[in-house]
């Protein structure tokens, strides 16, 4: 992941790490993208443009490395950079305003919650969807990145500019939101019920 | 609840915080061997960790196989590459 160029590639090369290394990710940018924005053609900016960045920093890629957490990590900062930027609309929560109110003492999830598994494999992918993309950006990420990428934290890490301990707090305090909105949609489903029918 | 015939689960955890957030770092794959051996313990021993483990791992699997995926635009792949080529 450093930026430090190791060495050039020839133009075969390049275009072998393109195709074989790159371009197999772009399913996952794609919808990375999506949950990001929410809209079709800034994921498609995001994507194409992450591409773009990939190939003019090609030499900064070291071959048989990780070539998708490598793009998840462009992606993140032009979406950061770029994306957070022109958008007229600022995400409406900011992420070290909601981590200070989640670090404060007495703020977790209070496991007497009556969200139960079974409620929870009832439940529709519209709403388990519509849960996750609730959450503020920050958090909506590291369960992105976690949970549907499969990415390990210390690949988070590098993709997030952050410690390691910070990716595991972040995604305990994701759950927890993630958690309570899922226990809303069962508690107005009328899945949550002691009863198993 | 009965879920645990011998009754042997204690209905409180000492320490629910920390629990909670070991066993999802054992759920996210993060302690390997190790974490399987605190996970047996807890599992056994404990119904709130218990209770959180299964619901962690529900969730965990709803959102891998339940989430919406959208389709990638067919033009896109092409547009990247033809735009490769000018930069070339």
């Amino acid at each position: 992941m450093s930026e430090v160029q190791r060495r050039k590639y020839s133009q075969e090369e390049k275009n072998a790490i393109f195709d074989g290394e790159f371009m197999p990710h772009i399913d996952s940018m794609y919808n990375f993208g999506y949950r990001l924005t929410f809209d079709e053609d800034d994921a498609k900016d995001l994507v194409q443009d992450t591409y773009l960045k990939a190939y003019r920093f090609i030499n900064s890629f070291e071959q048989g490395t990780n070539a998708k957490a490598w793009l998840f990590r462009i992606l993140k900062n032009s979406f950061i950079n770029e994306y957070r930027k022109k958008s007229k609309q600022p995400t409406k929560v900011d992420y070290q305003e909601v981590e200070t109110y989640y670090n404060s003492d007495d703020v977790h999830y209070q496991s007497t919650s009556d969200l139960r598994a079974e409620s929870v494999k009832d439940m529709l992918g519209d709403e388990i969807s519509n849960a996750l993309n609730s959450l503020a950006v920050d958090f909506r990420t590291v369960i992105i990145l976690c949970d549907l990428e499969g990415f390990t934290y210390e690949e988070m890490a590098k993709i997030l500019d952050i410690p390691i301990g910070t990716v595991r707090s972040r995604l305990h305090r994701a759950r927890n939101l993630l958690k309570e909105k899922l226990q809303g949609y069962a508690q107005n489903m009328g899945y949550n019920t002691d009863e198993e029918e | 609840m009965n879920e645990n015939p011998s009754g042997e689960r204690k209905m409180q955890c000492s320490d629910e915080s920390k629990c909670f957030e070991l066993l999802e770092s054992i759920l996210d794959g993060e302690l390997q061997d190790s974490g399987k051996e605190v996970l047996k313990e807890k599992l056994a021993k404990c119904q709130p960790c218990f209770e959180h483990y299964h619901l962690e791992q529900a969730i965990r699997d709803v959102l891998k196989t339940k989430c919406t995926k959208h389709a990638v635009p067919n033009e896109l792949a092409d547009k990247i590459r033809q735009q490769i080529q000018d930069i070339k």
